[in-house]
């Protein structure tokens, strides 16, 4: 479903993706880990083109991404998105949020945008702040607003980039528990994150990246049990110290 | 002395008012097709084109780097040479048009640039187009940064459109110079131009306050 | 329009232009270092709380910032004779400089001391610092990285603003424009040459504002 063919991209000189080579079926739970500046933020970056690269190919569902031929807002409309910093837009409600890209991308009738958000609302537990604008929720409802924001155009693959890491502690799990419910659904599902326990839990696979390049891979208990290499140790162990 | 003078004051004084309305009129005017001219400029400003970033560039540093009174007598006097003939009065619009709208263009260019990138990435990532991103997501959290030193701008033009009086357009400041050469009583005519000024200026200058307390808060 | 441009015309009124720009300079410069005795007086009087200081120091900038400099420019010209005080016109030119761009340097002030956090005002109150201390040490450094752009740029505005000062036939750039105007009837010639220069003293200026801008964020960051 998304493939990375030799995929090179330097910020200025700084090389900041060496050679990824990646295939994600269609389906599977991939969690890409790593120490900050590994470029796994910027990797999932790149599948929807917020990034561009200099070199290789990446491909989803047999449409090539950075193709200056490719239809951005189709590609995009399939991919959902969330955010470290939520993003919400502050100047209106929760329900504008979610309805935003259903009325205005795929041109859907304000009546029905308006039913499909308050069920992803439901699906995110969210229901009652619908009428609500972001300023007034907490961190953790922001970002499940944020998760419904993305379900709302049914998309077929969705990114997670740190979902938890600018939350306060006693918020992760509500968030974590609604990604954890998407995966039961069968969503393919891309999510950079330290979370470690979430990966045990329904990652079909973890990625360990260090210095912009795929130093590991494996099952998350592989993985996180039996890391093949130091540096992969390293890492787990420095995460482990909390 | 000065009382003859004052009596005299009081006959043209509707002659005054006839040029506080020549100037509402080219304020008003002004402030409309500056702040479309310049909300127009300002997203061209803003834009992922390098060309039209550098175009608007250079139309604003044009503006910006010449005196008003430089540019009026420009466009007055270019205008003939190229075989338009052009009045007093819509000269004087359109050289306030094209400095007020630099101005404008460059305050709306900083609200945009002030809406964090999350934002547009947030709406790029649903699918939105660049168009929609602007016009759902980024102008309207813009435009709470923009106005407050909007009306600042407002003002401005308002005591801007002083400068016309130099190609004989008849407005408030022109009265004064007019009426100076009869009644020469240069403090009690100048006084009273400086008055209705304050008058139409003032009640802006309270509102740019207001609002900029807002913004800060 | 630019192939009947007579460059030839421009080069033998060359030296007027340059007059003017001489002069603009000039004017500029006294304007501004004027304005800026003017405006900080005018700032002390109005954040003092002597009310007989602060009511007129409000009164007067309030009045200079809602009314435009044109008509401060006429009512200096025409209104001080009629008071008894003929002053040559460069003079009351640059009286009505002074004052005008005095009461826009007083608010920048204000706004800059304003703009100097409460914490540190506190931190001095609280070390045992008078009033006066606090200002020289605390306040006024601080207040000085903040006021120094939009000073740079009141600078700028002031050289614009010297153009209307040909109005009252001052000597300066734009009014060697007007006079080649009248003299050879070429308009565009004239003010396009103008123009120009204004161009190139604000390039000058502009960068020079951007240069220590740059050079005052390198200081802020011990």
């Amino acid at each position: 479903m998304i493939e990375f063919k030799n995929v090179n991209k330097w910020f200025g000189k700084l090389h900041v993706l060496k050679d990824i080579n990646l295939e994600i079926p269609k389906g599977e739970v991939l969690v890409i880990c790593g120490p900050s500046g590994s470029g796994k933020s910027t990797l999932i970056r790149c599948i929807n083109r917020l990034e561009p690269i200099q070199d290789g190919q990446i491909i989803v569902n047999k449409v090539p991404v950075h193709d200056k031929a490719t239809n951005l807002t189709k590609l995009r409309a399939d991919i959902g998105f969330v955010f470290q910093q939520f993003h919400l837009y502050p100047h209106m409600t929760v329900l504008e949020n979610v309805m935003l890209a259903p009325v205005n991308v795929k041109k859907i009738a304000k009546s029905k945008a308006e039913k499909i958000a308050m069920e992803k609302l439901e699906q995110v537990g969210l229901t009652e702040k619908s009428g609500a604008h972001p300023a007034q929720l907490s961190g953790g409802q922001q970002q499940r607003v944020a998760i419904a924001r993305g379900l709302a155009m049914s998309p077929e693959i969705m990114l997670f980039d740190e979902p938890t890491s600018a939350l306060d502690p006693e918020m992760i799990g509500e968030v974590l528990d609604v990604m954890v419910n998407l995966v039961s659904e069968g969503m393919t599902m891309c999510v950079v994150t330290h979370e470690m326990g979430f990966a045990k839990k329904v990652a079909n696979r973890v990625l360990f990246m260090d210095e912009g390049a795929i130093v590991e891979t494996g099952t998350p208990n592989e993985f996180f049990d039996n890391p093949k290499t130091d540096r992969a140790a390293n890492f787990i162990s420095m995460i482990l110290t909390h | 002395m000065m009382a003859f003078y004052f009596a005299q004051l009081v006959e043209i004084f509707p002659f005054f008012l006839k040029g506080l309305w020549m100037t509402s009129k080219i304020a008003f005017i002004s402030l409309v097709s500056c702040t479309l001219i310049g909300l127009v400029l300002g997203i061209f400003r803003s834009s992922n084109s390098i060309i039209l970033r550098y175009l608007v560039g250079v139309y604003v540093a044009f503006v910006r780097g010449t005196p008003f009174v430089v540019q009026i007598f420009i466009i007055f006097f270019i205008f003939p040479e190229w075989g338009i003939q052009l009045e007093a009065f819509p000269a004087a619009l359109l050289a306030m048009a094209i400095m007020g709208s630099a101005f404008i263009c460059e305050i709306v260019a900083g609200g945009i640039a002030a809406i964090p990138k999350g934002q547009w990435e947030a709406a790029a990532s649903s699918g939105l187009t660049n168009l929609q991103q602007l016009r759902l997501v980024v102008i309207p959290q813009a435009m709470k940064i923009i106005l407050p030193p909007l009306v600042g701008q407002y003002v401005l033009l308002i005591k801007d459109t002083s400068v016309v009086s130099v190609i004989g357009v008849m407005d408030l400041t022109r009265v004064g110079w007019v009426t100076v050469v009869r009644i020469p009583e240069g403090l009690m005519v100048f006084t009273l131009v400086g008055a209705l000024y304050f008058m139409i200026s003032y009640p802006l200058i309270l509102l740019s306050n207001y609002l900029e307390q807002r913004m800060a808060i | 329009m630019l192939a009947d441009f007579n460059f030839r015309v421009i080069w033998e009124y060359m030296p007027l232009f340059l007059t003017g720009v001489r002069a603009t300079a000039f004017i500029a410069a006294v304007s501004i270092t004027l304005a800026l005795i003017t405006g900080i007086l005018a700032c002390a009087c109005r954040i003092s709380g002597i009310k007989a200081l602060k009511y007129p120091a409000i009164a007067y900038i309030e009045l200079i910032r809602s009314t435009p400099l044109l008509v401060q420019i006429y009512f200096l010209y025409f209104g001080l004779p009629t008071l008894g005080l003929r002053i040559p016109e460069l003079q009351t030119g640059i009286l009505a400089l002074m004052l005008n761009s005095g009461a826009y340097i007083a608010e920048i002030i204000r706004a800059g001391i304003n703009s100097v956090d409460e914490g540190h005002i506190e931190a001095g109150i609280s070390s045992g610092l008078n009033y006066v201390q606090r200002m020289r040490f605390i306040i006024l450094p601080q207040a000085l990285g903040v006021t120094i752009p939009p000073l740079l740029g009141q600078n700028i505005v002031l050289v614009k603003d010297s153009a209307l000062l040909s109005l009252i036939s001052v000597v300066e750039l734009t009014r060697s424009g007007q006079t080649m105007t009248s003299e050879r009837f070429m308009p565009a010639e004239a003010f396009l040459t103008v123009a120009f220069f204004y161009m190139c003293i604000y390039f000058c200026l502009k960068a020079f504002a951007d240069w220590s801008q740059r050079k005052l964020i390198f200081r802020e960051v011990y």
